[in-house]
């Protein structure tokens, strides 16, 4: 206890790991009725969290090997589980990030929830999530990671159904919490079946054994495959994708914060986390990709097809979840954690501006919003189309760096399938994200229709004449969209001394940095050779080429604005009904589980267990009846018997 | 005449006639009656044995006496006990206390 207050980093880790779940407390016990003193609360506790964790990382960035502090906590003959801190460059990294969004979401959500009946409980629900992820983000140890895990998914179920009152987002509440379990089940049969088979569940331990092939083979793969079933449900990879656009009926900071920056990229994080573990097995290694960018591709298709701002982000998230997945799976271990920390950035600028218009306008559809004048809100619409740029890849934001990093890696990949799935995902992911900016920007019916624009569409000049009457509920959400949208502008180009921060050191031991890092490096970052510049033009050309498609179709002065999916109303079908993987699941649950297992078990409960014990019963109850006929009330008769019973006991005993 | 069988078989035929008693009585007085008359045999036995094999005379006399302050005092609980079922049945007739048959 005493080298707590001893050593700073480690003070630094406890202090703004727990104090957000000392917020959470007291808002929950003491200062509900107070919302002023809850929000302050909270959002002075998740600053102190951003200060100790920036402060960690400026004194940990030149630290040579990552900094561990372990108390044993479970016990059991030679298995030890410990609990404590793990401070190494990826959960530095990861620190930062939730922290400095938290804080962002938190100070952004004092003027999108003013007035809210619930907003202390909101603002619980906050630190509630910012404590489990914190500390999911530093846990040592595979099962402080689950632990925290779970945690999160609490806290997301809380927040997805905050407007409890409403049928769907309650709905939408339980389905992320029962598909994210489901994947669960597989990441906590996997750690089962790791402490079964190799003694132990710290991250280090296990990054070393993996590396050194000290776990047998068939137990890596196994233990790896069912760990991918976690992040399948954290990230929403493809089997278990539909509970992402769902949970937009939560609030928009929380879809920002939660279900597109920090929350879901959990899956990838923890991937990251045990990469070199991961990467001794190439079977695991084979399906993540596979899903991945299965993932990646479904939910561009689905985005194009909805016409709800939050849905379009949503599969967008998803998209480029897989798309990180891709990178990690394809041993681009920098390149998916690159791409993991700008897309937390430009994604959560998207939802916050969205969040703006939505506070605004009272709906989501992005349609309606443009017409009644969305663009005149400049701000937003600025920092909104800065967002959509970084996500389509576009040079100076920081979505270019990152995607040409995973593509790089796919580029390597011996399989040029992934490259092209990557690229055709590159293409879509333009054309959608443009044709909402479009739909925005140059609404038809509105009638007038601006000049010539190039594609970045953000110089209107446009007064803000909303700003008066806004007045600090306006500048609580602007400010962290700007702080958000600048972050998006400059940090791609922070990518070779992260690059170098997370490969030069830490629990990615030398070898693996050597054999997945350097060709990468080559390709996406020094860019020597014939084939950087290449796939440098391809995926430039995707992103534009997909700018210039959403422009055709919905930006120019003629455009129709009704896409090239009206021609095909099967295919739009299709993508609008997510692939009916939400009907295909709905027939399953019916079909297989109610019909065929419930029922079964439901059976068995029945006839079996309930028939066995009753048979039991029944038993008894029978037998007591046919014994109490002895019972026939007269003293005589038992004493008789009595009395015979000793005679035959005398009798014994003097014959024998 | 004057040996230890002679009083055993008297023994035995009180005891034996006490448990027929109790057996077949169906007045409650006389079912305790009976009792004493199988206590008496015990007693006769515990005599005999004094008399003819006791290397130490007393021990059986002081057992017999003993039997028979027992004897007073279950004799007087049973009749209290009885009075009682008295009360509540207004008979001493053992065949009409049969509340608790199966």
């Amino acid at each position: 206890m005493m080298s707590l207050f001893r050593d700073p980093i480690l003070l630094a880790a406890a202090l703004g790991t727990s104090l957000p779940f000392l917020s959470m407390a007291i808002i929950l016990i003491f200062t509900r009725h107070n919302q002023r003193l809850s929000a302050s609360i909270s959002v002075g506790s998740v600053s102190t969290s951003v200060l100790c964790a920036l402060y960690l990382l400026i004194t940990l960035s030149h630290a040579g090997a990552p900094i561990q502090y372990e108390f044993p906590w479970l016990l059991a003959d030679d298995i030890v589980i410990p609990f404590g801190y793990l401070l190494d460059p990826l959960s530095l990294l990861m620190l930062n990030i939730v922290a400095v969004i938290s804080f962002l979401v938190q100070v952004y959500s004092i003027g999108y929830m003013a007035g809210d009946p619930g907003f202390s409980r909101y603002y619980a629900f906050q630190s509630l999530f910012a404590w489990a992820m914190m500390s999911m983000v530093i846990a040592p140890s595979m099962l402080q990671l689950f632990i925290f895990w779970e945690l999160v998914g609490l806290a997301s179920y809380l927040l997805i159904g905050y407007y409890y009152e409403k049928w769907s987002a309650s709905q939408a509440g339980k389905k992320a919490f029962v598909m994210t379990r489901l994947g669960d089940i597989g990441f906590f049969l996997g750690l089962i079946i790791l402490v079964l088979g190799f003694g132990d569940l710290s991250i280090v331990r296990m990054n070393e054994a993996g590396q050194a092939h000290n776990i047998p083979q068939y137990l890596l793969t196994i233990s790896a495959l069912l760990i991918f079933g976690g992040v399948m449900g954290k990230s929403a990879q493809f089997p278990l994708l539909t509970w992402l656009p769902d949970a937009m009926e939560g609030p928009t900071p929380v879809s920002a914060l939660l279900h597109s920056a920090t929350m879901v990229a959990a899956g990838v994080y923890m991937f990251g986390r045990i990469f070199p573990f991961y990467s001794m097995s190439p079977e695991a290694m084979g399906l993540a990709l596979a899903i991945g960018t299965v993932t990646m591709l479904l939910s561009s298709t689905m985005a194009m097809a909805t016409y709800d701002l939050k849905q379009v982000w949503a599969y967008s998230t998803v998209s480029q979840l897989g798309f990180m997945v891709m990178g990690l799976a394809a041993g681009g271990y920098f390149a998916g954690v690159f791409h993991l920390t700008t897309h937390a950035g430009f994604k959560a600028l998207l939802f916050l501006c969205s969040g703006i218009f939505i506070h605004e306008y009272h709906t989501n559809d992005f349609r309606i919003i443009g017409r009644q004048g969305g663009r005149k809100l400049l701000i937003p619409m600025v920092c909104m189309t800065v967002g959509a740029l970084a996500l389509s890849g576009i040079f100076p934001f920081s979505g270019f760096f990152s995607k040409e990093a995973v593509l790089g890696v796919l580029a390597n990949h011996p399989n040029k399938l992934w490259l092209f799935a990557g690229l055709l995902g590159a293409l879509m992911t333009a054309y959608y994200t443009f044709r909402l900016i479009f739909f925005m920007l140059f609404p038809k019916s509105a009638g007038e229709v601006h000049g010539e624009h190039d594609s970045h569409g953000a110089g209107h000049g446009h007064d803000d004449h909303d700003k008066e009457h806004h007045g600090y509920i306006f500048w609580t959400m602007a400010v962290p969209v700007m702080i958000l949208a600048a972050i998006s502008c400059v940090l791609g180009f922070s990518q070779s001394s992260l690059e170098h921060f997370l490969l030069g050191q830490g629990t990615v031991p030398a070898q693996l940095a050597a054999s997945h890092g350097t060709e990468a490096h080559a390709v996406a970052h020094e860019g020597h050779g014939i084939g950087h510049y290449a796939l440098l033009l391809a995926a430039v050309t995707m992103a534009v080429g997909g700018i210039l498609w959403a422009f055709f179709e919905f930006g120019r002065k003629r455009a129709t604005q009704e896409g090239f999916l009206r021609l095909f109303p099967k295919v739009e079908q299709l993508f609008a009904a997510r692939w009916y993987m939400d009907a295909f699941l709905r027939r399953f649950l019916d079909d297989v589980i109610y019909s065929g297992f419930t029922n079964l078990f439901t059976r068995n409960d029945r006839r079996i267990i309930d028939g066995g014990i009753d048979g039991i019963c029944f038993f008894t109850i029978g037998s007591g009846r046919l014994l109490s006929f002895l019972q026939s009330g007269m003293l005589q008769y038992n004493l008789l018997v009595m009395i015979a019973a000793v005679g035959v006991v005398v009798l014994y005993l003097l014959l024998a | 005449m004057n040996c230890l069988n002679t009083y055993l078989i008297i023994g035995a035929a009180l005891f034996s006639i006490g448990l027929l008693g109790v057996l077949q009585r169906r007045n409650l007085i006389g079912m305790l009656i009976a009792v004493e008359l199988m206590l008496n045999g015990a007693n006769v036995n515990f005599m005999a044995f004094n008399r003819f094999l006791a290397p130490e005379p007393t021990v059986g006399q002081i057992i017999t006496l003993f039997v028979m302050g027992l004897a007073a005092a279950e004799a007087a609980i049973g009749l209290s006990i009885i009075l009682a079922l008295f009360r509540r049945l207004h008979s001493i007739n053992i065949e009409r206390a049969q509340q608790l048959r199966g």
